[in-house]
C-alpha cells in the first residue's frame, strides 16, 4: 500500500506547479475568449465565438496568420538547410575545430532580446553598420531603410530567426552524427561507395529521426518567437510585419481587447497541436514503411 | 601539406560566410560600445578614440547593476527548484510502473507546447489576481513550471540509461532505498542534471515576454527589459550605453556556455536518442 503510493509522490511537486501556472491560465483564457470583456477584464455576458467571429473578419488578424506561417516555414526549412552541412563539417577532425563550434553556438548564448536589438541598430539606415559594409563591398550604392518597410525588415527578421536558430539545430544533429558507427562508413568505401552515396544511403537516414526532432522542436519555438520581431519592428510599420504572437500582445496589453486576445491564443494553441499530431503521424507511417 | 591540413583549410572556407554573419552583429555591439555620443552615430568600422568610459558611465546611469543582480536571483532560483522538482519526477518515471505513467508524460508533452506567450493574459490574470504583479517571486515560479517538461524529459532519459544492476547490487548490500538513491544513483546522473540545469538557466535569463508583462517598476527588471528599455519608445537613444549595456548583459553568459557546450552536445544525444 505503501509502496504504491511513491511514485505518485514523487511526480507530485511538478504536477502541481505545471497544473497551476499552465492549466488555469488556460482555463481563464477560454473563459476569456468566450466572454464579453471590458478592459480591465471583468467578465460580462456570455457571447459565445463572437470574438472569433470578428478576428476572422479582420484582415489585420488574417494577414498576420498568414505571415505567421510564412515567417515558421522559412526561418525552419532556412535553418534545417543551413545546419546539416554546418554539423556535418562540425563533426569532422579538423584545425580549429573548437574554435569553430563555439563562433557557431555563440547566438544560443546570448540572449534573444539583446541580438535582436544590436540588429536593429546595425539596420538603423543612416548609422547602421551594415548599410557601411554593403557599401565598402560595393553591393549597394545608396543606404537602405531596412527597417522602414515590411519588403527588406521581414526578410531580414527571418534571416536573424535563422541565425539564431541554427545553434540549437546543429547541436541537436552533432548529437545525432555522434551516434553513427564508424565502421559503416569503411564498409561502405569498401564497397566503392563514394563521399556522396555515403551521405545519401548512410548519413541521411541515420540522421532523420534528429531532423525530425529538430523541425518539430524549431516549429514550435520560432511560431511562438517574440522578442526578434517585437525589438526590431514592434510589428510596424503599420502593422506590417506582425506575427501572430505579436498581434495578441499588441490586442491584449495595448488595446486592451482582452477577449480578442484570447481567442489569438487559443487560435495558436490550436494550429501547433493540429501541426504536432500531422507530423508525429506522418513520421510514424513512414518509419512503419 | 599533410591531408588534415587541407581539410581544414577547406572547411573552415566553407564556414567562413556564416561565421562572418553570426559574428556580425556582435562586432557591431562591441565596436558601438567603444565610441563616443558623437562618433556612435557614424557607421565606422574603428572609433577614432576608444571611450572605455562609456561603460562606467553606463553602469551608473542605466540601471544596469540592479537589473544584473535580479537576473541572477531569478536564473539561479528558478534553476535550482526546477532541477528540485525534476529529479523525483523523472526517478519516478524511469524506475516505477504506475497508472497514470502515461497520462503524466503526456501532460508534460502539451505543457511543452503550451509556451508562455500562448498563455500570458491567463498568466497576467493569476499572477494580478494574486496582487503579486512586479513580484521577481512569481517569474521564478513561472520559469520553473514551463522548465519541467523539458527536464523531466531529458532527465528520464537519462536515468533509463543508468543500469539497475548497480541499485539492485547497492540493495542486496543491505543499503536502504533513499540510501542508494543519494550515495549510487545521483553521482552517476550528474552531467544529465547539469545539461538540464544549464538550459534552464539560460532560458530564464533569456526570458522576454513574461518579464515584460509582470515586471512594472525600474528596480524589478530583468536584464533584457531593463536593455529593451533603454530602446524602446523613447525619443533619443544613447546607443553607445545601449551597446554597453548589451555587451555587459551578454558577455558572461556566453563565456560560460563557450565553457560548458561540449557537454550539452553530450547530454543532447543521449536526450534525444531515447
Amino acid at each position: 500500500m505503501q509502496r504504491a503510493s511513491v511514485p505518485y509522490f514523487l511526480i507530485l511537486p511538478s504536477f502541481l506547479l505545471a497544473a497551476v501556472i499552465i492549466l488555469w491560465p488556460l482555463k481563464e483564457i477560454v473563459s476569456l475568449s468566450l466572454h464579453d470583456v471590458n478592459r480591465f477584464g471583468m467578465l460580462k455576458d456570455f457571447i459565445g465565438l463572437e470574438h472569433y467571429r470578428s478576428l476572422f473578419a479582420n484582415p489585420d488578424f488574417i494577414a498576420a496568420t498568414w505571415r505567421t506561417l510564412f515567417w515558421t516555414a522559412a526561418v525552419v526549412i532556412g535553418t534545417l538547410i543551413v545546419s546539416v552541412p554546418i554539423a556535418l563539417i562540425l563533426n569532422e577532425d579538423f584545425y580549429g575545430r573548437g574554435i569553430a563550434r563555439i563562433l557557431i553556438m555563440l547566438p544560443w548564448a546570448i540572449s534573444l532580446t539583446m541580438t535582436a536589438i544590436v540588429w536593429r541598430w546595425a539596420l538603423n539606415g543612416e548609422s547602421g553598420m551594415l548599410n557601411s559594409a554593403l557599401r565598402d563591398l560595393g553591393i549597394i550604392n545608396t543606404n537602405i531603410q531596412w527597417l522602414a518597410e515590411a519588403s527588406t525588415a521581414f526578410p531580414m527578421q527571418i534571416l536573424i530567426g535563422i541565425l539564431v536558430s541554427v545553434p540549437f539545430t546543429v547541436t541537436i544533429f552533432l548529437g545525432g552524427l555522434s551516434s553513427v558507427p564508424e565502421d559503416l562508413y569503411e564498409a561502405a568505401a569498401t564497397e566503392g561507395a563514394g563521399r556522396w552515396d555515403q551521405f545519401r544511403l548512410i548519413t541521411l537516414p541515420l540522421l532523420k529521426p534528429f531532423i525530425n526532432i529538430a523541425f518539430v522542436l524549431n516549429t514550435i519555438y520560432v511560431f511562438n518567437s517574440f522578442p526578434i520581431i517585437w525589438a526590431t519592428t514592434q510589428g510596424g510599420p503599420a502593422n506590417s510585419t506582425d506575427i501572430l504572437v505579436t498581434y495578441l500582445y499588441k490586442t491584449a496589453f495595448r488595446m486592451g481587447r482582452l477577449g480578442e486576445a484570447a481567442a489569438v491564443s487559443l487560435i495558436m494553441f490550436a494550429i501547433l497541436i493540429i501541426f504536432t499530431i500531422l507530423y508525429v503521424r506522418l513520421a510514424m507511417r513512414e518509419e512503419k514503411q | 601539406m599533410s591531408k588534415k591540413l587541407k581539410r581544414s583549410i577547406l572547411f573552415w572556407l566553407f564556414l567562413s560566410p556564416i561565421v562572418v554573419v553570426i559574428l556580425f552583429p556582435y562586432a557591431v555591439m562591441a565596436i558601438s560600445s567603444l565610441k563616443s555620443a558623437t562618433e556612435v552615430l557614424n557607421p565606422t568600422w574603428w572609433p577614432d578614440e576608444l571611450h572605455w568610459q562609456n561603460f562606467p558611465e553606463m553602469w551608473r546611469t542605466s540601471g544596469i547593476a540592479s537589473a544584473l543582480a535580479n537576473s541572477l536571483y531569478v536564473s539561479g532560483l528558478s534553476t535550482a527548484l526546477t532541477i528540485l522538482v525534476s529529479i523525483p519526477a523523472a526517478y519516478a518515471l524511469s524506475r516505477y510502473q504506475f497508472a497514470g505513467r502515461n497520462a503524466f508524460r503526456q501532460f508534460l508533452l502539451i505543457s511543452q507546447m503550451l509556451s508562455p506567450i500562448v498563455l500570458v493574459i491567463g498568466l497576467f490574470r493569476l499572477v494580478a489576481g494574486a496582487g503579486m504583479i512586479d513580484s521577481l517571486n512569481v517569474l521564478v515560479i513561472i520559469y520553473t513550471a514551463f522548465n519541467i517538461a523539458f527536464c523531466v524529459w531529458m532527465l528520464q532519459s537519462y536515468f533509463s540509461t543508468i543500469p539497475r544492476d548497480l541499485e539492485e547490487a547497492a540493495w542486496m548490500e543491505g543499503a536502504s532505498r533513499t540510501r542508494t538513491l543519494f550515495t549510487v544513483f545521483l553521482p552517476l546522473a550528474v552531467p544529465a542534471m547539469v545539461v538540464t540545469a544549464i538550459f534552464t538557466f539560460i532560458n530564464a535569463w533569456n526570458e522576454f515576454v513574461i518579464a515584460l508583462t509582470m515586471l512594472r517598476t525600474e528596480g524589478s527588471y530583468t536584464l533584457p527589459i531593463r536593455v529593451f528599455s533603454l530602446v524602446a519608445g523613447r525619443y533619443t537613444v544613447d546607443w553607445h550605453y545601449v551597446m554597453a549595456a548589451a555587451f555587459v548583459a551578454s558577455v558572461p553568459v556566453a563565456i560560460l556556455f563557450a565553457w560548458l557546450q561540449r557537454y550539452l552536445v553530450r547530454g543532447l544525444s543521449i536526450g534525444a536518442v531515447k
